[in-house]
């Protein structure tokens, strides 16, 4: 008996739909769901997948996406603790894994989130072998490092959020204190994501015009605490709210939106920085990055101040010193 | 001693401080936020503002929302537990308010909240007289009765986000059943947002072709395709999901956006909305339900009037009476 759908619908064509823009969010808390609303309002991808443990909270979340529908050029949205629904990424966005607790550091959540992240990673690759990786999870630059020797990718295709966020705060307080917005206030932060990250003020300008004495005691005005401010940041807001989600989903967005458009705009991204700046060991930080198709195609060669790359060698030193006892 | 802005920087005249498309959202849980970042990301507004009673989650929230500031345009976010902070909104945004409970019906809710809207509703009124009032607060209908009331301000002025999002599930889920889009699938769900709302078959087509007219049992129980489970399930999708992720944020969040849109550019669609009804359909009382109403600058300016079949009309009217029941036992 004829159906409706048949009676209205004469069919043209049964081939199947290949995604070509698919992106999948590896866990659905807060961060990862923040992604995935600001990924969907930009309308960045045909298909996305969410996995997620949590089958309850999965199913929920994907449902309630879904009911938006109307509202957004929605992708198709697929979801399932089963990993073959990221099939055919073109990005897989990992923030799946354990959360920073209140006045935790970093660099605690290590141990918790590499045994998370073994099962995972053989999973994604299975079904996606020529995707991007976007490593959210932290502590995000010893992450990183531990999902490109578990993924086996060529370095250019795992990319540390890093200091995306980082600089997009930074940029903001910048933006405040002269009044401008901060898509005109250029700076870089770059080095670990967290409490050892280096503000790079000689770069610091506006319209090129860099501002003088910034970071040096000539400077009155305590421009140094901006970066303090940074730094202090997610500490800052978990105390408040108990996790950071709109600003790391929006910055990992705004990534996804550079890789999936090859636009090839430069973000600090943490990437392997063995032999750049006298760094000998295998680790990861964020340096100015060019974003394309093809993930990490480019770096940029900072000019950096001797006390600057001392900075950046320091904190390779120290994650070095994690990742070594890492058994991978 | 000059400062580096002063170095930098040439004043030629003094910044307006006067916001022209001010958005307030009023509560900073799930569906506040929500709200707040799709109107975001849809640049709705050159100024947002929260408010919430709980001082550290909205400070929480509104740092992490300022500190994606490179990312949108809008470039004023503000927050406070005074309203003076939401002076001058162009349209306020409740979401303020007990939230539903798994398993607790929307009207369970309804004293709860109705104390809560008498501490809010005069001090934004107050703070911005002209604006229009977008209740999401449940149960939304009796709500946006109940701040028409305590705000003095008129009808068309508070707008009850109502059956925006349920007729956004019903045509989603058309949509999934034709393999279209949502945005090409039409149909219109009326009356309560929540249990007893109407779906209006005769209305849902596609390209102008009526669904009814290839299928005349379309949502009727001698339907061998069962299409009224459409509606069942756009009825229970709340339920559904508060019991799988504990509420719901992201549908109602685009959904506000949307009639967010519709209000501050002054657009004119048709909203699927919750307005003052008495004296349409034969519905006597001071009730708001949901029926197409044409939204602009000026809130509701319009409604456009739906033939109902008797079957419809009763529907309607028994959400009507529904209501009322409980409204007339409030105290303000």
């Amino acid at each position: 008996m004829a159906t409706l759908k048949g009676e209205l619908l004469k069919n043209f064509t049964r081939e199947k739909v290949v995604a070509h823009n698919k992106v999948s969010v590896i866990g659905t808390g807060s961060v990862g769901m923040a992604c995935a609303i600001s990924i969907v309002l930009k309308g960045l991808s045909d298909e996305l997948a969410l996995v997620d443990i949590n089958e309850d909270r999965l199913k929920g979340e994907a449902l309630d996406l879904q009911h938006g529908s109307l509202f957004v050029k929605m992708p198709n949205i697929v979801f399932s603790k089963d990993y073959r629904v990221t099939a055919n990424s073109n990005i897989v966005i990992i923030t799946g894994g354990a959360r920073q607790e209140k006045g935790e550091t970093r660099l605690s959540l290590v141990h918790r989130n590499v045994s998370i992240l073994k099962l995972m990673i053989s999973n994604i690759v299975q079904y996606s072998p020529s995707c991007k990786l976007i490593v959210v999870s932290n502590p995000v630059d010893i992450l990183t490092y531990v999902v490109w020797k578990l993924s086996d990718f060529p370095k250019s295709r795992v990319i540390g959020s890093g200091c995306n966020l980082d600089t997009a705060r930074f940029r903001y307080l910048i933006g405040q204190r002269l009044g401008i917005h901060s898509e005109s206030c250029h700076g870089w932060i770059l080095g670990e994501h967290g409490d050892s990250s280096v503000a790079v003020w000689s770069g610091v300008n506006i319209a090129g015009v860099t501002l003088k004495n910034l970071g040096t005691d000539k400077d009155w005005e305590q421009w140094e605490n901006i970066h303090k401010e940074v730094i202090a940041s997610a500490y800052e807001i978990i105390k408040r709210k108990g996790y950071t989600s709109w600003a790391i989903g929006l910055s990992v967005a705004d990534l996804t939106e550079s890789i999936l458009k090859n636009l090839r705009r430069v973000h600090p991204v943490s990437t392997i920085v063995k032999d750049l700046y006298g760094i000998k060991e295998e680790v990861f930080l964020s340096i100015p990055c060019v974003l394309g198709e093809n993930g990490i195609t480019d770096v940029i060669n900072m000019k950096l101040t001797p006390e600057e790359v001392a900075h950046l060698k320091k904190s390779a030193e120290t994650l070095w010193a994690f990742q070594k006892e890492l058994k991978l | 001693m000059s400062t580096v802005k002063e170095q930098l920087i040439t004043n030629l005249i003094a910044e307006d401080k006067i916001s022209q498309r001010k958005i307030t959202v009023v509560g900073t849980g799930a569906v506040g936020m929500a709200c707040a970042i799709s109107v975001l990301l849809k640049d709705l507004a050159d100024e947002l503002a929260l408010v919430d009673v709980e001082e550290n989650r909205l400070k929480g929230e509104t740092m992490d929302l300022q500190h994606g500031s490179l990312f949108f345009n809008t470039s004023k976010i503000v927050s406070g537990q005074d309203y003076k902070i939401t002076a001058n909104s162009k349209l306020v945004i409740v979401t303020a308010g007990a939230r539903q409970q798994k398993g607790e019906s929307r009207l369970a809710l309804v004293q709860r909240n109705v104390n809560i809207m008498k501490t809010i509703i005069p001090a934004i009124v107050h703070n911005s007289p002209d604006c229009k009032l977008l209740i999401v607060s449940n149960p939304v209908d009796i709500l946006t009765y109940v701040v028409w009331k305590i705000s003095g301000l008129p009808a068309t002025r508070v707008i009850g986000s109502g059956c925006n999002l349920d007729s956004a599930r019903f045509r989603y889920l058309v949509g999934e059943k034709l393999g279209v889009h949502p945005t090409s699938c039409h149909g219109w769900i009326i009356g309560e947002h929540g249990d007893s709302s109407v779906p209006l078959w005769s209305g849902v087509n596609v390209a102008g072709v009526a669904l009814k007219t290839l299928n005349p049992n379309l949502g009727s129980d001698s339907d061998k395709e069962q299409w009224n489970n459409v509606h069942r399930q756009v009825v229970e999708s709340a339920y559904e999901i508060i019991k799988l992720k504990g509420y719901t944020s992201w549908a109602i969040g685009l959904s506000v956006a949307d009639l967010s849109g519709s209000i501050l550019k002054n657009l004119r669609r048709v909203h699927p909305v919750s307005t003052m009804v008495k004296g349409l359909y034969g519905v006597k009382e001071e009730i708001f339900l949901s029926v197409p109403c044409v939204l602009g600058r000026n809130g509701i300016s319009d409604i456009v009037k739906v033939n109902l079949n008797p079957e419809e009309e009763a529907l309607f009217k028994k959400s009507a009476k529904t209501l009322w029941d409980v409204q007339k036992d409030l105290t303000f």
